[in-house]
């Protein structure tokens, strides 16, 4: 009975795998789009528990952000076709709930709508107006902008998820370190117009204006993720086909069911919080053979750092202790590293990282610093300011070594000095009676 | 005898004396109450503040003293300072001054008078004030007598000169080194005198006392031994000389060792060496006095000569050699910069910066001296006239501290307490002649000297015949010349003081009243002057500036305290806070926040970089500003209210320093305009119009204007009417009279652009198509 209750409540648990941030998302959906054509994708987050609040672009009411708190815990947008939003939908809106920690989910179009502008400033660069993926390769039944993708794995990307149905655009990632693609396109594949290769002029003509930079090959991307600053997260995806029914079901090439269905959950639980969370619970420090936190360390000590480090597993909707990270960097630093170690994880005590080091002959304010970015993965940042001070005066050992020949000097003018005087008063009677003649 | 008037003859001597005494302690108690009293006029103008820039940081020191005690202080760390280097606070001052107040601060809470921290740091220079003047009468009493004494201590005691660095809340090292000043030197006159070891002692624990309480110490460890270099010159060598300098250098070099600021400098920098120097010379010339009175043989004497002149010139090629070597550190650039006025303008403009190492300007020697300046002159050929040891020294003193004060407004300090003597002995000397009540004898037989009685019942000069016997024939010869017998009576009066063999005597009574009573004008004219000066120009805290409404009424400008405070309440306790140096005391103290540099400027390098961060353009700035975790950027503005002292004004300093460091990055030609004009106007340089300072000085500027043209009241400049925009800093506080600027620096963007676009995006700017990056090299073929 209590087993059955157990995988009963394991069962629970897995279909209440929840975000780690809240569980409210709003969709605003194009009004060409059905939500049933989309089903197994939305259907699937409600089961998961996200509780999903449908809106059209042009409505004005659930608001995406009120008093400039927002409403949602996390936005998708899927609406390629529509050219004008509601006013409190805004390019300058969504980014400020993003840095409110909303994350988003965007579909990209193959017009020139809100969506793709706002991609410029995450340093996407999207191919000209009605320029969509195109690939002749495999031979297929299909038109040319419906393409089956391999994806390379990644951190998100399951290595044995089958292969993709895509179509949509590509984008150029630029040099922003935040972005990180998660689905690139087929080497060759490329954008181009839809229907007639002719109408590739306009590609060719923004390739010669951008100098190189084809949306082509592997180098471009079709998903994309963003992390920000403050930990949110936006995907962008290239065509919003991705999460339909029709390619979620649709076999692919090699007769197997399309990998879709599992890639959009995949990259839906990324976006939102659920996989690849990790927070600092606490950061400690004190001296080696003590354990209170001393308010200043002396030159030379030697400081034990510590931080614990979990991670959300949405499983049980819970943060545990997590100790895979193997090259945690920790660096003890003032305007520039002074010490810089790894944070190992302390073997026998999930989650915690422990370092002992020496601190530098060199007195200031140091911030012990660790800053651990990888991609895919939400950044660790802590920073803890501590003043490191020369000794104090009694501090520095009494008598050096090194100093014997002053001392000897020291003590020897003063015995000199001592035994003259000595002399002096003893036989000096003579001499002052001699004077005194 | 004829006399002027007549003196009550019925009184006995030890009367007179009794009187006299009296008198003078009275006296003295009414010039310690009349020196205390006129440093009191910041505190009633304005309130119990301590002043300006310094005095912050050692009263922030004197609370940690009082608070934790010695030790704590002792080995203070200041994390907050010169952020994120901090600064070894205990190593790095003077404690002299927190020391004194702790000990004054310790002693009233043990009488169970429970005094704030704050009053005795305020009231300190003024209590001082009063030691200063009785160490002056005991000084000048060496030199002439008690009369003379006592003039100097009224001088001293409301001097503009001293008065400018002691007035209440002026809680700085000064405050009580001239005492302490006053004090060595009278302990070494009378060391020289007495040949007395005691008083050896006394002079070295005062300079001890000195070396703890200001870095100014270095003119005692120069002026005795030139004093004594000047006396073996002159052929005065005597054991009390020897006896003197040799207890003095050797006690007050250890003791001086022990202040962990100063270290192992006594024997290591060049500084030093001179009083090194002269203490191995009295060696080699005292030990060549003795052999001398051992062996009469003239060849012998010859050698021993020689000898000791080659001993003498191997020593100092000794100290020479090893300068060169490193052992010894050669001179500091403030020193050279001592010598000459322009080189700290060349080669260190941090030092040049601050305007009281500026040249003197004339006006400021009457200001601060007013008829002193005319007496001290006057005084000074008076030592000649009886020139004995004591005498040379004032000499010497008058010598080079007029020399300092003329190189540097901060040493005029040093030189008014000679004045004060100098004066002193030249007006009472005056007042003995035209006082002294004996006709001139028609009888040509000159009257002893002892006879000599002044009014107030003292005796004339201390020096007695014998001793000075010997001295006089060279001091005769220069003396004679300077008598000059075709002037008016009163100059031939002073022409005939200086010869010796005939006392001057006055005729009739008009002359001495006329005379007596223009000294007396004079002098009641300095006292209104001295009130004057000290209560208009002197008595500013600058921490809170007055002004006059329409009315005449006054007018509190309270902008400083006001932004202090705003940051202390509205800030995060660690933010750091980034500004000119001038300001690091004054915010530490205040707003109790971290800063990057201070005024003490002990690190040029950080200086630079935020002289580089305020010439910079933002994208270069902001940078800077993240690595050293800046939250607030603070400026003094003074254009709308017409504060002169504002940071425009010093902006150039700023670009001069950081271009010593980055001569590439900042040139400070650019910041001119074409016709090399400092202009902040429409006709202001690209890289004057984009840099930091003045974004941060002029932003919103133009908005309080209503659309009219702004006028920058200092500068008397129109600015364009659309003012500058900030990207990557954002207002966080302007206060009342925009007197003080605070700003706040921004976060980075949160979607990694630069804060500039993140901006235009957010006020809804298009921005332009992005070009895709490039993921090929170029080949470049290579023939």
């Amino acid at each position: 009975m209590l087993s059955l209750y157990l995988i009963l409540a394991a069962f629970v648990g897995l279909l209440q795998a929840k975000s780690s941030t809240g569980d409210s998302i709003l969709v605003i959906l194009d009004n060409k789009l059905n939500r049933s054509d989309y089903s197994l994708f939305f259907d699937g987050l409600e089961g998961q528990g996200y509780s999903l609040t449908f809106r059209a672009p042009g409505d004005t009411t659930p608001a995406i952000k009120e008093h400039d708190t927002p409403n949602f815990d996390h936005v998708i947008v899927f609406a390629p076709h529509t050219k004008s939003f509601s006013p409190d939908v805004t390019p300058q809106s969504l980014v400020s709930s993003l840095g409110k920690g909303t994350n988003l989910l965007l579909a990209l179009s193959q017009k020139q709508n809100l969506v793709n502008s706002l991609a410029s400033e995450f340093s996407l660069i999207l191919p000209p107006p009605q320029t969509p993926l195109v690939s002749h390769f495999p031979a297929r039944e299909e038109p040319a902008t419906v393409i089956p993708i391999t994806p390379q794995p990644n951190v998100i990307v399951d290595p044995d998820l089958p292969p993709i149905w895509f179509s949509g655009i590509p984008v150029a990632p630029g040099n922003n370190p935040l972005l990180f693609p998660i689905l690139r396109a087929p080497a060759e594949s490329f954008a181009s117009d839809a229907t007639v290769d002719s109408g590739a002029d306009s590609v060719l003509e923004a390739a010669d204006r951008g100098g190189e930079g084809l949306w082509a090959g592997s180098s471009s991307s079709l998903i994309t993720g963003f992390q920000t600053r403050n930990g949110a997260r936006a995907t962008w995806v290239g065509g919003v086909e991705l999460f339909s029914d029709d390619f979620a079901k649709k076999h692919t090439l090699g007769g197997k069911k399309s990998g879709n269905a599992q890639l959009s959950k995949d990259v839906a639980a990324w976006t939102f919080q659920e996989n690849l969370v990790l927070r600092i619970d606490s950061v400690s420090h004190h001296k080696l053979g003590g354990s209170e936190t001393p308010e200043v360390y002396t030159t030379n000590d030697q400081i034990v750092y510590i931080a614990h480090i979990s991670k959300y597993d949405p499983a049980t909707s819970s943060w545990v202790p997590y100790s895979g990270i193997s090259d945690l960097q920790l660096e003890f630093t003032m305007l520039d590293p002074h010490v810089r170690t790894s944070l190992s994880p302390v073997p026998d005590t999930p989650g915690e990282y422990s370092v002992t080091f020496r601190a530098p002959d060199r007195h200031g304010v140091f911030k012990f610093v660790i800053d651990y970015r990888r991609k895919g993965w939400s950044t660790l940042q802590s920073s803890t300011t501590v003043p490191v001070v020369p000794p104090r005066h009694d501090g520095y050992p009494r008598f050096l070594s090194a100093a014997w020949p002053y001392y000897t000097g020291a003590i020897s003018t003063s015995i000199g000095f001592l035994l003259f005087s000595l002399l002096w008063l003893a036989g000096g009677e003579d001499k002052a009676k001699t004077k005194k003649e | 005898m004829a006399l002027a008037y007549s003196l009550p003859s019925n009184l006995a001597p030890s009367t007179v004396q009794n009187t006299a005494s009296f008198l003078r302690i009275i006296a003295l108690a009414f010039i310690s109450g009349a020196a205390i009293a006129s440093r009191l006029f910041a505190v009633i103008n304005f309130e119990s503040v301590i002043h300006e820039f310094d005095p912050w940081f050692n009263y922030r020191a004197t609370k940690v003293l009082a608070s934790q005690g010695f030790y704590e202080f002792w080995n203070w760390f200041d994390p907050t300072a010169w952020y994120p280097l901090g600064r070894v606070v205990g190593g790095t001052i003077y404690p002299g001054l927190m020391a004194t107040s702790g000990v004054i601060y310790n002693i009233l809470h043990a009488l169970n008078l429970p005094v704030d921290i704050r009053n005795v740091c305020v009231l300190l220079a003024p209590g001082f004030s009063a030691l200063t003047a009785w160490a002056t009468y005991m000084f000048t009493k060496e030199l002439k007598d008690e009369s003379a004494g006592l003039l100097a201590a009224a001088f001293i005691g409301i001097v503009p000169g001293y008065i400018s660095r002691s007035v209440a809340g002026s809680y700085d090292n000064e405050a009580i080194a001239i005492f302490l000043l006053m004090f060595t030197f009278y302990s070494w006159i009378k060391a020289l005198k007495t040949g007395s070891a005691f008083f050896g002692t006394i002079a070295a624990l005062f300079y001890f006392y000195m070396v703890a309480a200001w870095g100014g110490y270095a003119f005692i460890t120069n002026m005795i031994p030139l004093h004594a270099l000047v006396l073996i010159l002159m052929g005065r060598f005597s054991s009390r000389l020897y006896v003197a300098y040799s207890s003095w250098y050797a006690i007050g070099t250890l003791a001086s060792m022990q202040v962990p600021f100063v270290g192992f400098q006594p024997v290591r920098t060049s500084e030093h060496m001179a009083a090194l120097g002269v203490f191995g010379l009295l060696q080699i010339v005292s030990f060549a006095y003795l052999v001398k009175a051992h062996v009469s043989s003239k060849q012998f004497q010859t050698l021993l000569f020689v000898s000791v002149v080659t001993i003498g010139i191997l020593g100092t090629l000794g100290i020479v050699g090893l300068t060169y070597k490193g052992y010894i550190a050669p001179w500091t650039g403030r020193f050279y910069s001592l010598w000459d006025t322009g080189y700290a303008k060349k080669y260190i403009p941090i030092i040049a910066s601050v305007s009281e190492h500026q040249p003197t300007a004339w006006p400021s020697f009457f200001m601060d001296l007013q008829f002193l300046v005319f007496l001290f002159p006057v005084g000074v050929v008076l030592c000649f006239r009886e020139l004995r040891d004591e005498h040379v020294f004032v000499i010497i003193y008058a010598l080079v501290g007029t020399y300092f004060a003329g190189v540097m407004v901060r040493l005029m300090l040093t030189l008014t307490p000679c004045v004060c003597v100098a004066a002193a002995v030249a007006l009472s000397t005056l007042l003995d002649t035209y006082i002294d009540p004996r006709m001139p004898d028609t009888t040509d037989t000159p009257a002893p000297d002892t006879d000599r009685v002044s009014v107030a019942g003292a005796t004339t000069s201390e020096g007695t015949p014998k001793k000075t016997k010997k001295d006089k024939t060279p001091a005769a010869e220069v003396t004679q010349k300077a008598s000059i017998n075709d002037f008016a009576t009163g100059f031939e009066v002073l022409g005939s003081i200086l010869e010796k063999d005939k006392p001057p005597r006055v005729a009739g009574l008009d002359s001495r009243i006329v005379v007596v009573g223009v000294a007396l004008y004079l002098l009641v004219f300095f006292v209104q002057h001295c009130t004057w000066v000290t209560s208009y120009a002197y008595s500013s805290p600058s921490v809170v500036l007055a002004s006059r409404n329409q009315d005449g009424s006054q007018h509190i400008i309270d902008d400083f305290r006001e932004a202090y405070y705003w940051l202390r309440q509205n800030t995060r306790e660690d933010a750091v806070v980034m500004s000119w140096w001038d300001y690091g005391y004054q915010i530490s103290g205040m707003a109790d926040r971290p800063t990057l540099v201070d005024n003490n400027t002990w690190n040029n390098t950080h200086i630079a970089t935020v002289g580089k961060a305020m010439s910079s353009t933002e994208e270069v700035a902001y940078p800077i500003l993240r690595k050293h975790d800046v939250e607030y950027v603070l400026i003094i503005f003074g254009g709308l209210m017409g504060y002169s002292g504002d940071d425009i004004n010093k902006f150039l300093w700023m670009v001069r320093i950081a271009q010593g460091v980055w001569p590439d990055e900042i040139q400070e030609p650019n910041y001119f305009t074409p016709a090399g004009e400092y202009r902040v106007d429409a006709q202001a340089s690209q890289t004057m119009k984009d840099c930091l300072m003045y974004k941060m000085s002029y932003y919103r500027f133009s908005n309080l204007f209503g659309g009219s043209t702004p006028v920058d009241r200092v500068r008397n400049q129109h600015l364009p009417t659309t003012g500058p925009t900030l990207d990557y800093l954002e207002e966080a506080f302007t206060s009342e009279n925009w007197l003080v600027r605070i700003y706040q620096v921004k976060k980075e963007d949160s979607l990694g652009r630069d804060l500039k676009s993140a901006n235009a995006f957010v006020e809804g700017k298009k921005r332009k198509r992005a070009k895709p990056p490039v993921r090929r090299k170029a080949i470049v073929a290579s023939s």
